[in-house]
């Protein structure tokens, strides 16, 4: 364990000493403190904290992804290409503790400067609103909605495979499929009329009500706390001013029911206007929630008010947020998703420099970071791709991008932003999938290759 | 009998990327060093010398044969812990300066810290680069790069030692020096292989060498036997006089013997070191390194009595080989003489500030040699100068008092 302390230290006085790394930190270290005065957002002070987040993290997570590939891959190749390696594996050392001694400098030198930059990032944000002068008013908004972690709460996708179905079936008898559809394959078809379907299920015409059922709402606190309807109206007309109307009503709505059980919690009830097209948030007291943690959400398209029908958008149209745990605490599992990012890239770059040459490896690197970033939409257009492919392709398409770490699906500051609670099952996932299974496989093979190759040039 | 070094059929094939062999950088080599051995590799550029050490070291894989270090594989922490090694260039990390470079290769050996501090401290000083300790090593000139790779390939105080060109990019001095240290190593029951194409500093030190070329041992053996021309006999004298030269010259052609009478010239690196010690007399500021002869000052004084000198005292030099060459001393006359030239120099390279004024007195060769070549003359004066001053016979200042063990010992093995 010493040797392989002895080369993590050497490689950290490396990459400190690297003027790369120096310009990194440097440039961090200049421009958090700047964002922190040029990042404005909106101009509320809600704004600037959630810009002033966003971007600070970012930066950081991106100029220490960059630093970690860097420093990962100069450590071993530069050893290689200048032959200090010759005098380092010719002593007592086995290759595997070098390869783990360059692996634990870099996440050693990751761990000091995520934790330096995050305090700083932090400190920003804890310190702005006694710099910026903002209402009573703007102070409880943010406390509510960006000092927390709030869970989010989404309604379950309704199953309608079997009206999708007999839809299907009642269009294929009335010969109206290639009418509608034309050159669709038949999961294409299933594919389009499932999510219309679900719409449906989630569009209010004058006068019709959606209600939303929720279980297991645990706010911390019900009796001092709020709960957030978050919500995004889409419409089929739009009017003119692009203002909708919306009657809500939210709490156990069991009671309403003929024969539903007698509720003691109390029931708000609002009638409001809001824009189309444009995230809004209800508060209401987490005391509505009943005891048993259920809760619903009622709404209804007012008739007369409306001369639209109001839809709920199938991936964010509709969630209940509430306080479930501290800012920091989030702030602190934000941090390790990004920890776990520059493990991932730190074994990434050990595995590449195992037996690329320095700017080969780099731009591999590179290639499955940005791939990483994008994983999302890459995975979405396999996805739509893969129906028309044969099945082999698919299948070894999909084994490799299942080897794609998700950058952008576990990033951070998405979550922070809207002040949604990153759940620690979220952590372990990332840290199993990421770490555990992907990180560790990079390794493993970096350990295979660079012990059995061989380290010096044929010179003749 | 446990070979130090072995290799059989050792071979390595460059090939190109179709896999075709293309050059025998070695090929089929088998040999044997013997433990407390000096052996020399010779061989012209691309001879396959460094190959060979690289596969000795596992840092190249042999295409066939077997190449064994000290009974074992290079690769394995067991053997390499007992393995001192100097490429042939000194691969250093730039960014370290020469205590912290130390530190990271005695950390690699798990050498604790105590003795970490005192080997790093005994090796800059042997080296002469404690005034520069604290400079990146990557601001070093070359001869001072080589003086800490040599430092660190001395820092586990090992049994083996290989030496790829160790004497390339250094002053004379700092070349008599590795010199020195290869005989003091030698002595202390190390065993050497140095690789080398300069050939008077192989002669110099070696007991046996091979000559490769084509990857492929052309010649070996002793230095003696190789070099000894037992049909020709060399006298040297004092300045005597033309009258006497004549007849000697008559006794000479009675015998029907060729002769060639002249005076002996001075060897350049005699004068060499001459000129240094003048200067360093001058105190003449230098930004390089200080030239000292603390070699063996490191293994032998008090800084690591605990393993270093225990291990070097107790080496059982009765070991080594009869077959040495050429160290056939004969003390009787030296001690009657004058001290020597070199030893009055190199004592004085160690402490600058004392001033002799027999220093640059011209050389007077008095001592009676027979059957030995000119050059194994000259590499015994300054052998014995220096074993004497390394084992504290002569200490000039004081500063280098040496337990009596070691004095008995090398008067037992003269």
């Amino acid at each position: 364990m010493h040797r392989v302390w002895a080369v993590a230290t050497n490689t950290i006085r490396q990459a400190l000493r690297m003027k790369a790394a120096a310009v990194f930190i440097l440039l961090l270290l200049v421009l958090l403190p700047v964002l922190s005065f040029t990042a404005t957002g909106d101009g509320t002070l809600k704004g600037r904290l959630q810009t002033f987040v966003s971007y600070g993290l970012s930066l950081t997570s991106l100029l220490l992804s960059l630093l970690t590939i860097i420093v990962a891959i100069y450590s071993i190749t530069s050893d290689i290409e200048h032959h200090q390696i010759y005098t380092v594996v010719t002593k007592p050392i086995r290759r595997y503790e070098l390869i783990l001694g360059k692996f634990l400098g870099v996440v050693v030198l990751d761990i000091a400067l995520l934790t330096l930059f995050a305090v700083i990032i932090y400190g920003g944000v804890t310190l702005m609103p006694r710099f910026i002068k903002a209402s009573d008013e703007e102070l409880v908004q943010i406390d509510n909605e960006f000092y927390t972690a709030r869970a989010s709460l989404v309604p379950p996708q309704i199953d309608v495979r079997e009206q999708v179905e007999q839809l299907y079936r009642r269009l294929e008898t009335n010969d109206e499929l290639d009418l509608l559809y034309p050159n669709y394959s038949r999961p294409d078809i299933i594919k389009q009329l499932t999510n219309r379907l679900r719409l449906e299920k989630r569009a209010s015409t004058a006068g019709q009500p959606l209600i939303w059922e929720f279980e297991n709402v645990r706010p911390t606190d019900p009796n001092r706390q709020s709960l957030f309807i978050r919500f995004k109206y889409d419409v089929s007309v739009t009017p003119e001013d692009e203002q909708v109307y919306g009657d809500w009503r939210i709490g156990d709505l069991r009671g309403l029911k003929p024969g539903g059980p007698e509720v003691n919690t109390p029931i708000y009830q609002t009638t409001r206007r809001d824009p189309v097209r444009k995230f809004r948030e209800i508060e209401v007291p987490a005391n509505a929630v009943a005891k048993d943690g259920y809760l619903a959400v009622g709404f209804m398209n007012p008739p007369g008010l409306n001369q639209t029908t109001v839809m709920f958008p199938l991936e964010d149209g509709l969630e209940v947020l509430y306080k479930a745990d501290s800012f920091m605490g989030n702030y602190v599992r934000g941090t390790l998703l990004i920890l776990c990012r520059l493990v991932f890239l730190a074994c990434l770059g050990v595995m590449a420099a195992s037996f690329l040459s320095f700017p080969v490896a780099i731009l591999f690197c590179l290639v499955i970071f940005t791939t990483g970033s994008a994983s999302g939409f890459i995975i979405d257009s396999f996805g739509y791709m893969s129906e028309g492919v044969s099945k082999v392709y698919l299948y070894t398409i999909q084994a490799v991008i299942q080897l794609l770490p998700q950058f952008d699906k576990y990033n951070p500051t998405q979550f922070l932003v809207s002040a949604r609670l990153i759940p620690w099952t979220v952590i372990g996932k990332v840290v199993l999938t990421m770490v555990c299974v992907q990180a560790a496989l990079l390794l493993i093979l970096a350990l295979i290759i660079f012990s059995f190759r061989e380290l010096a040039k044929v010179v003749v | 009998m446990e070979y130090a070094i072995e290799t059989i059929g050792l071979t390595k094939v460059f090939s190109d990327w179709w896999g075709r062999a293309k050059v025998y950088a070695v090929d089929d080599l088998n040999l044997q060093i013997r433990p407390n051995e000096v052996f020399g590799l010779l061989g012209p550029n691309g001879s396959g010398k460094t190959t060979t050490i690289k596969m000795l070291l596992g840092l190249l894989h042999p295409t066939k044969g077997h190449a064994l270090i000290l009974g074992g594989d290079g690769t394995d922490p067991k053997i390499s812990k007992r393995v001192g090694f100097l490429p042939e260039e000194s691969y250093l990390y730039r960014f370290l300066n020469a205590r912290e470079t130390l530190d990271f290769y005695g950390r690699l050996f798990g050498l604790n810290a105590e003795t970490r501090r005192m080997r790093i401290e005994a090796l800059l000083e042997m080296v002469g680069l404690k005034a520069v300790a604290s400079r990146p090593v990557g601001t070093y000139s070359k001869g001072m790069a080589r003086r800490i790779g040599l430092a660190q390939a001395l820092i586990n105080d090992p049994d083996l030692l290989i030496l790829d060109e160790p004497t390339t990019g250094l002053d004379p001095i700092g070349t008599r020096q590795i010199k020195d240290l290869i005989e003091k190593l030698a002595e202390r029951g190390k065993t050497v292989l140095l690789c080398s194409h300069l050939l008077a500093d192989v002669e110099d030190v070696c007991d046996r060498i091979a000559i490769l070329y084509g990857g492929k041992v052309q010649a070996h053996g002793q230095v003696k036997e190789l070099l000894q021309k037992t049909n020709k006999r060399q006298i040297i004298t004092d300045a005597i006089s033309e009258t006497a030269v004549d007849r000697i010259r008559r006794v000479l052609e009675e015998e029907h013997a060729e002769c060639e009478i002249s005076s002996p010239m001075e060897r350049l690196e005699t004068f060499f070191i001459n000129t240094v010690v003048e200067a360093q007399r001058q105190a003449t500021p230098t930004s390089g390194a200080v030239s000292t002869t603390q070699i063996g000052d490191f293994l032998a004084a008090g800084a690591n009595k605990d393993s270093i000198l225990d291990k070097l005292v107790s080496a059982p030099v009765s070991e080594k080989p009869s077959a040495e060459p050429i160290r056939t001393e004969r003390p009787q006359p030296r001690e009657a003489v004058t001290p020597e030239p070199n030893k009055d120099l190199l004592r004085k390279l160690a402490t600058p500030s004392l001033s002799n004024g027999t220093a640059g007195a011209a050389p007077v060769q008095t001592e009676r040699v027979e059957t030995v070549p000119e050059t194994a003359v000259k590499k015994e004066q300054i052998k014995k100068s220096l074993l004497d001053e390394l084992t504290g016979k002569k200490t000039p200042d004081g500063s280098t008092e040496k337990p009596s063990a070691e004095q008995k010992e090398d008067g037992g093995h003269a």
